[in-house]
Order: C-alpha cells, then sequence, then structure tokens
C-alpha cells in the first residue's frame, strides 16, 4: 500500500520527512518528488553522490587526448610546414584541445545525466504522469491493500 | 499568501506569456520576418551576383560581414555570462534574466554563424572549413585562428543548447502539465517523462553545476579566440596582447546591453512585472556598468601601448582612428561604450527602465561601431602607403546586416511564445 503525504510547505515537508525516517522507515520505501531541487533530500533519504562527475570526467579527459591525438596525428601524417612554424605546434594546439575537452565533457555528462536518469522515461511520456507544484512524500508501507 | 498560492500564480503568469499573442506581438513578428525576408533577399542576390557586389575588396578584405560576426558571438556570450557565471557566484537575481539571456545566446550565436557563410561568398564550399582531410589527404591547418574559431563557436553552441535545453526541463514538465492539445504532447516528450524525484534532482544538480563550470572558460575561450583571428596576424592596431581579455569584456558589455534591450519591453508585453524587478535591473546594469569601465580602460590602453611602443605604425594607426576618415565612428563610439554609460553611477538612472532600455541601445550601437573601428580601421590604414584605402559597407552588406537583427529578433519572439520566458523552478527555490 502506497502511503501519499502532500505539502504545499517546504519546512513542513521536510519535517514529515525526518519524521518518517527518524520513525524507522527504510529510505528505500520512501519515494520523493519537489517542484524544485531540496538540498535537505539527499542528507536526510542518505543519498550516495551522483555518478555523473565520472561521466564528466571520462569526457573531459577523452576531449582532451582526443583534442591533441587529433591535431598531432594529422600533423604528423602528413608533414608540411607552413608559416615557419615547427611541425607539431604545441601552444597552437591547446586551443583545439581545450575546446574538445569542454565539448566531449559537456556533452557526455548530459548523456550520463539521461542514463542516471532513465531519460528518456518512456512509460512516464505514454502514461501522461504528472508531477505537481506540491512536495509529495509517497511511502510503500509493504502491506496489501 | 502560501507557497502553493504563489507557486500556483507564478505558473500561471509565466505561462501565460505563451498564450495568444497580442497584435502588438505580431506587429513586432512581421517588423522582424520583413527585415530578415531583406537580408535573405540580399544574401541570394550576393549569391546570384558574387562577392563583387560586396564593399569589401583589397586592402579592406574584412568588412562589415565580419564586424557582424563578431557583434553576434559577442552578444552571445552574455547569455553565458547571466546562466553560468552567476549561478556559480550563486547570484539569485540570474533566475530573472537567465532563460531569455540563454535563449539569446542560442540565438545569437546561430546569427553570428551564418556571418562566416556570407563572407565566403561560395558558401557552398563552408565544409572547407571543417576539420577533414581533402582528397589529397591534407587536413586543415591546426595552426590558423580561423581553424580554432570553427572549434570554439561550434563548441560554443553545442554547449549553450544543451545547457539551454538543460535548464528548461523541469520547466517543460510544468507547461506539460499546464497545456492541452497538441502542446501538451510537444512538452509530454521534450520534458522526457521529468517527475521531479530526489534522484533525478540530485543529478540534475550536478549536470547544472559541470554544464556551469564548463561554459564558464569557454565564454572566456570563445571571444579570445575570436580576437586572436586579429591578434595573431601582424596588422597595426590588431596585434597586441590586450586583444583576448579587451574582447572578452566588450562582449559581457555588449551581451548585458542586449538584454536590457530584449527584456524590458519583453517584461511590459507579457506582464512579468512581478518577476522581473527594478532591484533586477539595477543588479544587471550595475554589470553594464562595469564592463564599461573595463572596455574603457581598454581603449586608453590601446592607445598608451601604441605610443610607449614607440611603434610609428602603432603610433601612425591609432592616430589614423582618432583623427582619420573614420573618427567620427570612432568618437561615436566612444560615446556610447565609455561615457554614457558612466551615467550608471546614479542609482536613480539605474532604476530608470526607459532610461536603461535607451542606454542599452546607445551601447548595441558602440559595440558594434568598435568591432567596425577595429576592423577596418586597421586594413585601411596598413604599413605600405601605396595599400592604403578606405571602405564603405554597400547596400547588400546593410541589407544583410539588417536581416540579421531581423532573424535574431524573429526567433527571439517566437521563443517567447513557445518556451517559458522564465526559469519557474528557480523562482520557485528562490521564493521558497
Amino acid at each position: 500500500m502506497i502511503r501519499e503525504y502532500k505539502f504545499d510547505d517546504k519546512a513542513a515537508f521536510l519535517h514529515q520527512l525526518e519524521e518518517l525516517v527518524r520513525s524507522g522507515v527504510h529510505p528505500r520505501r520512501l519515494t520523493v518528488t519537489t517542484p524544485f531541487h531540496v538540498h535537505e533530500v539527499e542528507h536526510i533519504l542518505h543519498l550516495r553522490p551522483s555518478w555523473l562527475k565520472l561521466f564528466t570526467l571520462i569526457g573531459a579527459a577523452a576531449g582532451l587526448t582526443a583534442g591533441f591525438a587529433f591535431t598531432v596525428g594529422t600533423a604528423l601524417d602528413w608533414p608540411l610546414r607552413t608559416g615557419g612554424k615547427p611541425i607539431v605546434a604545441l601552444p597552437t594546439y591547446i586551443i583545439v584541445a581545450f575546446e574538445l575537452t569542454i565539448l566531449f565533457g559537456g556533452v557526455i555528462s548530459f548523456l550520463g545525466f539521461l542514463f542516471l536518469s532513465r531519460f528518456p522515461d518512456i512509460p512516464a511520456i505514454v502514461s501522461g504522469t504528472e508531477c505537481g507544484p506540491e512536495f509529495i512524500i509517497r511511502e510503500d508501507t509493504g502491506e496489501a491493500v | 499568501m502560501s507557497l502553493g498560492t504563489y507557486f500556483d500564480q507564478l505558473e500561471h503568469d509565466v505561462l501565460a506569456a505563451m498564450r495568444k499573442p497580442s497584435k502588438l506581438y505580431w506587429a513586432a513578428l512581421a517588423v522582424s520576418a520583413a527585415a530578415f525576408a531583406l537580408g535573405l533577399g540580399c544574401w541570394g542576390w550576393q549569391i546570384y551576383e558574387g562577392l563583387g557586389m560586396a564593399g569589401i575588396r583589397s586592402p579592406v578584405g574584412w568588412g562589415v560581414y565580419i564586424t557582424d560576426f563578431v557583434f553576434w558571438v559577442g552578444i552571445a556570450h552574455s547569455g553565458t555570462l547571466i546562466s553560468a557565471v552567476l549561478f556559480l557566484f550563486r547570484a539569485k537575481f540570474r533566475c530573472s534574466f537567465n532563460r531569455s539571456a540563454e535563449a539569446m545566446t542560442v540565438i545569437a550565436v546561430m546569427t553570428a554563424g551564418l556571418f562566416p557563410l556570407i563572407h565566403l561568398g561560395r558558401c557552398w564550399f563552408f565544409y572547407w572549413l571543417m576539420p577533414y582531410p581533402n582528397q589529397r589527404h591534407l587536413w586543415v591547418n591546426f595552426r590558423s585562428p580561423l581553424i580554432w574559431d570553427v572549434f570554439a563557436v561550434s563548441t560554443y553552441f553545442t554547449i549553450s543548447a544543451v545547457f539551454f535545453f538543460v535548464g528548461l526541463i523541469p520547466d517543460l514538465a510544468i507547461a506539460r502539465r499546464r497545456f492541452t492539445g497538441w502542446r501538451h504532447w510537444v512538452f509530454r516528450i521534450l520534458s522526457l517523462g521529468w517527475q521531479g524525484t530526489a534522484e533525478q534532482w540530485k543529478h540534475y544538480a550536478w549536470l547544472y553545476m559541470f554544464l556551469a563550470a564548463f561554459a564558464t572558460p569557454l565564454v572566456i575561450s570563445v571571444h579570445s579566440v575570436v580576437s586572436w583571428d586579429f591578434a595573431m596576424s601582424v596588422i597595426p592596431g590588431w596585434h597586441t596582447t590586450i586583444f583576448a581579455p579587451y574582447f572578452v569584456a566588450g562582449a559581457i558589455f555588449s551581451g548585458t546591453a542586449m538584454v536590457i534591450t530584449l527584456v524590458v519591453p519583453m517584461r511590459r508585453i507579457l506582464g512579468l512585472d512581478t518577476y522581473i524587478t527594478v532591484d533586477h535591473f539595477e543588479a544587471i546594469a550595475k554589470i553594464l556598468l562595469f564592463t564599461s569601465l573595463i572596455v574603457s580602460y581598454s581603449y586608453i590602453v590601446e592607445f598608451v601601448l601604441a605610443w610607449y611602443s614607440g611603434n610609428p605604425f602603432e603610433i601612425a594607426h591609432f592616430s589614423f582612428r582618432a583623427v582619420g576618415d573614420y573618427r567620427y565612428l570612432y568618437w561615436l563610439m566612444l560615446f556610447c561604450n565609455g561615457l554614457l554609460p558612466l551615467t550608471l553611477f546614479v542609482k536613480r538612472l539605474r532604476r530608470n527602465l526607459k532610461y536603461l532600455f535607451v542606454l542599452s541601445l546607445f551601447v548595441n550601437v558602440g559595440m558594434w561601431l568598435e568591432r567596425f573601428v577595429i576592423i577596418v580601421t586597421s586594413l585601411a590604414r596598413d604599413f605600405d602607403p601605396y595599400n592604403w584605402g578606405n571602405y564603405a559597407p554597400r547596400f547588400g552588406e546593410i541589407g544583410i546586416t539588417i536581416g540579421s537583427f531581423g532573424m535574431f529578433f524573429m526567433l527571439f519572439l517566437i521563443f517567447t511564445k513557445m518556451l517559458p520566458v522564465l526559469a519557474i523552478a528557480e523562482v520557485k527555490e528562490h521564493s521558497s
């Protein structure tokens, strides 16, 4: 059975959530939806930090590596001296590597967000599940209806 | 008023702006679309006739098109500043402007991106700019600032678009609940099934922070790279180390002015006076004043560097800027960008929206002139007097420039009716 608590007020909502957790309800049995990001919820429910930073790190590192590999690789592939500059002119390649670091880091972070949040949530899109402006706590009591 | 009632009212007011457009809106859209059509017509004419119909020729090979490119990239910058930098600094007033500013960024980069193609003349060869091996397996020259531009501007567009979309997701879910019919379905799909659960918000908050952290150095790098299109050459007036910070400050200055130009009428037409307050405008006017001071300081430094260098070409060039054939544009630029914004030291003027709106128009003009003066005067008077020559834009170039403004305003007007113009979830967070 699902027991639902609805609040208009953030303080009352947080108080109720704390009460539930303190009374021994396991955070996994609680589903919380809020109209905006409420930092305190993560502490009360003991949510683990997001793995998103791993995606960001991998993306940024891949972009940096790709930027240098791409520019240096193509320069060495067909060495052509122009403007009296060295074949591998690293300072000028920093720009390309920097931009690709940000591009890959940003895009892979976004893809990571979609993956971790299970977006696009097709069942929710099809069923048309809505989220209201209230603070809602749904407690799975584990009892049969 | 209880928080629930306030949230309801907020959602209603912001989404009401997306309802049936007024006659004023249609008139503004028609004028913008007509200007855009003029620009398209002129571009078509240029493609038919060739680049010779434009006024650019030796020695001034970069004219109004490159001026427009730098101007629009600059306009884009304030969007990122207001969204990302002010987010990292936890400036609360950003939530009144950030959605409009982000939309402005995406639209301005799209507008800017057209100008290298227009300037190419044979725009169907634009793909030569892309990093790919040609039939001889030769790659583009990665040492060229023009190729850095390709990377910088395309990265900027991608990250800005992602940042804009991510910020919209919770608000699209609100719009999904509030609208019916085809719009409900569009918002249902675009909101990706957002429910606002604790897990979703957790990942969302991290993503938003990372994107803001990426966008901040990006905004600095993009206009630095644009400035290096000039500074990497040896032309007097261009070859200076001050260009990168000077261009970045100028970009934020012009972008902030454009935010004011857009948001003052938008607030009035869409009835958002309660949510975009005079206090918010005062905060943004302070940014305008601050960046104006940096830009004015850069103008002074440029002259001092030329004088102190003892380089006769640099000295001759800057004398030409101040008293040469383009002097009226130069002094008008100084008036608009350096002198007029000083009035913002007066609190009463910072809080006067009509004054701010008029001032922002002057700054827009001044910043366009700044780019024109930098680009054209340097090319018109380089080292060799036999290679001197003046430039004046022709009808086609003016038409395309007007068209770019038409495109920008048209897309912005469409945005105000298609998507929530305020970050509703964020306003809720701050008001709670």
